[in-house]
């Protein structure tokens, strides 16, 4: 482990830094399965709940960034330190808006709940636990700063895409067979939406803690398997399109 | 009727290899080919001895022409010790020598034949405390050029100007250049002390804390001189003020113990230093 600073306050306030991060963390992470539950469950209790949380996760992340700043001005951070406060503030962001789309599976949760149950709902819990799986490894790793745990977490997003454009395909179907589904299928939609991009944001984090850990940059290109957006009605040319590298 | 969704197939990329990351190598100093400089100061092995104490443990060292060069570390690591050799100032007191090679532009200025008047000329120093002569604030700057060259009174009166300026500092003292030099402040007086150095054209500009007993404003110009100056220059600057190098070097050099832990450009080692030690000093971790 790296040894203190000179100034004890100084680490007291890293620690608080990371303390938060974790904290926040282990927040977006049980948000994020209470949600999937609501939505398995049909919970809208529990579902209103999660919304309700959500604003603690935000409350932190402000702590966040006003810590990171006087972290900036008064230690004048170098090396591992201002990689560590940099970081803090980008993984911060992150897991914010991995609380808000979780929150916002748990408002769609409570809109599917007036609609009848739809068979496709059952991809949402298998990406819904893989999101929870990613942000928990994700945040060992931060804890552990080990970027070879990051490394394995941002290769599973691809897992995350490939569910993701399954699931795409399978609610387009039923929303074809039978335009009742729709109200249904589209909230589905979103959620799937939602939860893939919580897998983006976890290998965000990976990213982060690779360069936190490495003082460089993760030098690969992650490999994208969300095809949704290519996914066109029967007969269309597609010869002119190219792979979405968004 | 029924539709059928169309995925679009498209061959599945490569999955990307997981990097090994190389183990971190001893830096070596930056290649010459990486960028346009050119070594000014090539040292080799150096060992500095105060009587029987090592004081400089074999350092090997490139210093670029137009480039500033910061050395940093703790009290007593051996930094001001190696500007010391550099202009064989050591050499005013008995039972301190140097061992190894400092090659100016080739040349072992080490070897006792060398010129040591020449050298000085050369290779001009700043202290950390202002050093005024006890003298107008003109004869200060033509102080050495009077020691070194023969100039009529107008060249001579140019050249003082020109050394003011270069020190940012004509402005403020043009009007009353036949005044004390130690009636200015102690940013002016630093400045002043620049500018004596660097009126007799050196090729190297050693400046052991020169901002250490300054205000932030006056650091500052003294910062902003040293940018001005590297243009021409080969500046080495001790410090011990982490921010200062980050701020104002090219690269950066740190000691530890009388020897070179680490050398490397400044943003390496202020961003990701490969030296367990020098990580630790730069980040206030130093036991």
């Amino acid at each position: 482990m790296v040894s203190e600073h000179i100034i004890k306050s100084y680490d007291q306030e890293l620690q608080r830094l990371d303390n938060i991060i974790a904290e926040m963390g282990g927040m977006a992470e049980s948000q994020l399965a209470a949600a999937i539950e609501a939505v398995a469950r049909r919970d809208s209790e529990l579902a209103a709940r999660v919304v309700k949380s959500d604003a603690r996760v935000d409350e932190l992340e402000r702590e966040v960034e006003g810590l990171v700043v006087r972290l900036l001005a008064l230690r004048q951070p170098l090396a591992r330190d201002l990689r560590q406060i940099v970081a803090g503030l980008k993984i911060a962001s992150d897991l914010e808006r991995i609380a808000d789309y979780a929150a916002n599976v748990a408002k769609r949760a409570i809109a599917l709940n007036q609609t009848p149950p739809v068979k496709p709902v059952s991809g949402i819990p298998r990406m819904g636990r893989l999101g929870s799986g990613m942000i928990k490894d994700v945040l060992d790793a931060f804890v552990e700063r080990d970027a070879e745990k990051a490394l394995a977490v941002w290769l599973r997003d691809e897992e995350m895409d490939d569910l993701y454009t399954s699931l795409f395909r399978e609610l387009l179907t039923y929303m074809i067979e039978d335009p009742r589904n729709i109200t249904a299928c589209t909230h589905l939609l979103f959620m799937a939406k939602n939860l893939e991009r919580i897998g983006d944001h976890a290998t965000n984090i990976a990213e982060t803690l690779y360069f936190l850990v490495h003082g460089t940059p993760l030098a690969q290109v992650r490999p994208k398997r969300d095809r949704t957006s290519l996914a066109l009605a029967p007969n269309a040319d597609v010869s002119e399109i190219d792979e979405d590298q968004d | 009727m029924t539709y059928e969704i169309q995925p679009v197939e498209i061959p599945n990329r490569q999955r990307p290899h997981l990097i090994q990351m190389p183990a971190v190598e001893t830096p070596k100093p930056i290649a010459e080919a990486q960028e346009q400089v050119q070594p000014k100061v090539q040292i080799k092995d150096l060992r500095f001895y105060y009587k029987n104490y090592e004081a400089l443990k074999g350092i090997n060292l490139t210093l670029h022409d137009k480039r500033v060069t910061a050395f940093i570390g703790p009290s007593g690591c051996g930094k001001s010790t190696l500007l010391r050799v550099l202009n064989r100032i050591y050499e005013l007191y008995p039972d301190q020598r140097a061992t190894g090679e400092v090659l100016v532009d080739g040349q072992d200025i080490l070897d006792p034949r060398h010129d040591l008047n020449l050298l000085r000329a050369r290779i001009g120093m700043v202290f950390q405390k202002p050093t005024p002569f006890p003298m107008s604030i003109y004869d200060n700057v033509a102080f050495g050029v009077r020691l070194y060259e023969r100039l009529s009174p107008r060249r001579l009166d140019e050249r003082v100007e020109e050394a003011l300026r270069r020190a940012a500092l004509w402005d403020e003292v043009k009007d009353k250049l036949r005044e004390s030099g130690l009636s200015l402040s102690g940013g002016q007086q630093q400045r002043l002390c620049i500018a004596r150095a660097i009126a007799v054209k050196p090729e190297i500009l050693l400046l052991d804390e020169p901002a250490s007993a300054l205000d932030p404003i006056s650091t500052q110009r003294i910062e902003e001189l040293i940018a001005d100056l590297k243009s021409d220059y080969c500046i080495v600057i001790v410090t011990h003020n982490m921010q200062q190098a980050a701020r104002s070097s090219d690269y950066t050099a740190f000691m530890y113990l009388g020897q070179l832990i680490e050398f490397n450009t400044t943003e390496t080692i202020f961003t990701h230093p490969h030296e367990r030690q020098t990580e630790d000093y730069i980040t206030g971790r130093f036991g």
